[in-house]
């Protein structure tokens, strides 16, 4: 490092000091804290009206879950009933709705069979 | 520390006159380091009040008052660094040729008296090292401005940064070698000048 150098760097900061002492703070006006209360004042209200509306929105969210929920059991229930096969869900059906006596009479009216095919 | 750990703790509690005391003993710092990150006085009180609006909005977030210090440095850095880029979005002229109103008053009633003589020194002197400033980026002349003007630590940057010493370190040296080369520059600049003047 040659002397030139470390005499730049000591120029340095020597003007790097002197720019400190250059840049005074500028002084507050008196109404700075009024100012800064009224300002966190109003952005709190910002923040309570949108707390509001995250927690009414988290409300709806949750009320759309339950919905779902609750149309997803009933669809499963449903599909319960389609799981045997067409005749069997039929012969269910006709069983529930015709007596087992009706039922024996239904048979027993039924023509015969054509002895000749 | 310019206030007790307990007035800090209050303060975190939702105490507005424990806040209000933090304000008041931080003020003159955060309005001094805030005037050199941004260099417009103009603007100095609006970003101060953003500091402290966010001091105000976080305090709950800091985990001991004995790290409060660096914790408010890092939100005047972060601050000023929206404020800049804010002001480069607005795309206004550049900070070495946008003398300040302050400034412009200042050079423009420097004639005569000693205090006036003082003041034209001093814009002078910003107004170069405004200029060399300029040469680096944004954040490395904030960093510089925290390590050479405002006299912080490494160690008190690297709870503000965040980033480990060495790291640190390298950056400080390249902005730093930037800056003096532009300095030789000017200066070389400014002998020119005067021999070409002697002439």
């Amino acid at each position: 490092m040659s002397a030139e150098y470390r005499d730049l760097e000591k120029d340095l900061d020597r003007l790097l000091e002197a720019y400190r002492e250059a840049c005074e703070a500028p002084e507050a006006r008196p109404d700075f804290m009024p100012r800064l209360w009224a300002r966190i004042e109003s952005t709190q209200g910002w923040t309570e009206r949108l707390w509001k509306w995250a927690n009414g929105l988290a409300v709806a969210a949750a009320a759309a879950s339950v919905l779902l929920v609750a149309l997803q059991l009933g669809s499963r229930q449903q599909a319960d009933f389609y799981t045997g096969t067409y005749v069997e869900t039929l012969m269910a059906q006709t069983e529930a709705e015709i007596a087992p006596a009706e039922l024996a009479g239904l048979v027993a009216e039924a023509p015969a069979e054509h002895p000749g095919r | 520390m310019l206030v007790e750990f307990d007035i800090v703790e209050r303060a975190q509690a939702g105490d507005a006159q424990a806040f209000n005391e933090i304000v008041q003993a931080y003020r003159r710092r955060i309005f001094g380091t805030v005037s050199r990150l941004i260099g417009r006085p103009e603007d100095v009180e609006d970003v101060a009040q953003e500091v402290f609006i966010r001091l105000y909005y976080s305090l709950d977030q800091l985990r001991s008052p004995e790290v409060f210090e660096p914790w408010l440095y890092r939100l005047t850095v972060n601050a000023a660094l929206d404020y800049l880029r804010k002001r480069r979005k607005r795309k206004l002229e550049s900070r070495v040729a946008d003398l300040s109103e302050q400034q412009v008053m200042m050079a423009d009633a420097a004639a005569g008296s000693k205090v006036q003589v003082d003041e034209k020194e001093k814009a002078r002197i910003r107004e170069l090292v405004d200029s060399l400033l300029a040469g680096v980026s944004e954040e490395d002349r904030l960093l510089l401005t925290l390590k050479e003007v405002e006299g912080l630590s490494l160690k008190e940057l690297e709870k503000i940064y965040r980033v480990n010493e060495n790291a640190l370190k390298v950056r400080l040296f390249r902005a730093r070698q930037r800056v003096l080369r532009a300095y030789a520059a000017r200066l070389g600049g400014e002998a020119r000048k005067g021999s070409d003047h002697e002439r």
